[in-house]
């Protein structure tokens, strides 16, 4: 296991710039999304903007920071699928269904 | 089967799901961990949920502008964004041999923590100071003091259990007891850390 240990140990050495660039982009980003919330934009906008940076630096963290850009696809997948997956099981399916009962109740 | 044997056929990528040798070409610990990852973050990913509910069916939701400092909240980010990546630079030193720099770098991380932690008290004692409490709070929809205490207290806990973790492996390695591994699964729960505060950061006091 020794071998195991030292081939992993090896495989995500060697990042000091991809992670000072990683870093840099975070706090850019971050600072965009806070300019663009005290911005008078529209409301749809700022959703779309605000959502889709908060993916990115959730990437670029899971995938520089993390290394799971360099892990093996199986993992890639099950990680990323397995979260995907259940995101949609909560707020495509059980968010809608909880606000339709929560409407039949009010109704009553 | 002898380890040698194992090692070759998994490095073939014959045998890669023969008995949890090398599921995914990774060792135990890092699928453990990862798996412990994904289920933590389907915790806070029912969180935000139960909270992106709430605040759908509420006109009355508080102005986070009007409740927090947000100039405060990003200093608090950038706190956990530069500790992050001085952790990415610890197991960077760790997986070549480095232990001085990833013992200055673990520590620098766990300082890091304890900053973020400390900001984090006194934003508490601010808002508690300012009338919330779990089941009221002086600005809008009574949910807002559930949903704050709550989300911020849990991902506190983290940290809370992160810098603990970070001055444990800081330990190790000045007695050079810490595998370059070892460093990498204290990395990757500090990075899961800051990757839930990305998602806190943007959906509760953002949007």
């Amino acid at each position: 296991m020794a071998h195991i240990d030292a081939a992993h140990a090896g495989s995500a050495g060697g990042g000091g710039r991809v992670y000072w660039i990683t870093w840099g982009a975070l706090l850019v980003i971050t600072l965009i999304m806070l300019v663009l919330d005290s911005a008078q934009v529209s409301r749809a906008l700022l959703l779309t903007v605000l959502l889709g940076a908060m993916l990115v630096k959730a990437t670029l963290i899971a995938g520089n920071f993390m290394h799971l850009r360099r892990e093996h696809r199986g993992l890639i997948a099950t990680v990323v699928v397995g979260l995907f997956v259940m995101g949609l099981v909560l707020y495509v399916l059980i968010a809608p269904d909880a606000s339709r009962i929560h409407d039949m109740v009010m109704r009553r | 089967m002898a380890s040698t044997q194992v090692i070759d056929r998994w490095q073939s990528g014959v045998d890669r799901w023969s008995g949890g040798v090398c599921p995914f070409a990774a060792g135990w610990r890092k699928v453990m961990m990862w798996w412990f990852i994904v289920t933590d973050g389907l915790l806070f990913a029912g969180f935000l949920a139960s909270y992106g509910y709430a605040r759908i069916l509420t006109s009355s939701w508080p102005d986070q502008a009007e409740v927090f400092s947000l100039p405060y909240i990003a200093a608090m980010t950038f706190v956990l964004i530069s500790s992050s990546a001085t952790m990415a630079g610890a197991v960077d030193a760790a997986k070549r041999g480095a232990w001085d720099g990833a013992l200055k770098f673990t520590l620098a991380t766990a300082l890091g923590g304890l900053i973020f932690l400390g900001m984090q008290a006194y934003e508490w004692t601010h808002i508690i100071g300012e009338g919330a409490r779990l089941a009221s709070n002086p600005w809008g929809d009574r949910a807002f003091g559930a949903y704050f205490f709550l989300l911020t207290g849990f991902h506190g806990s983290h940290v809370l259990t992160g810098v603990i973790v970070l001055l444990t492996t800081a330990a190790r390695s000045a007695k050079r007891l810490s595998t370059a591994e070892g460093v990498e699964m204290t990395g990757l729960y500090w990075h899961f850390v800051d990757l839930v505060w990305v998602f806190i950061f943007t959906l509760f006091y953002l949007l």
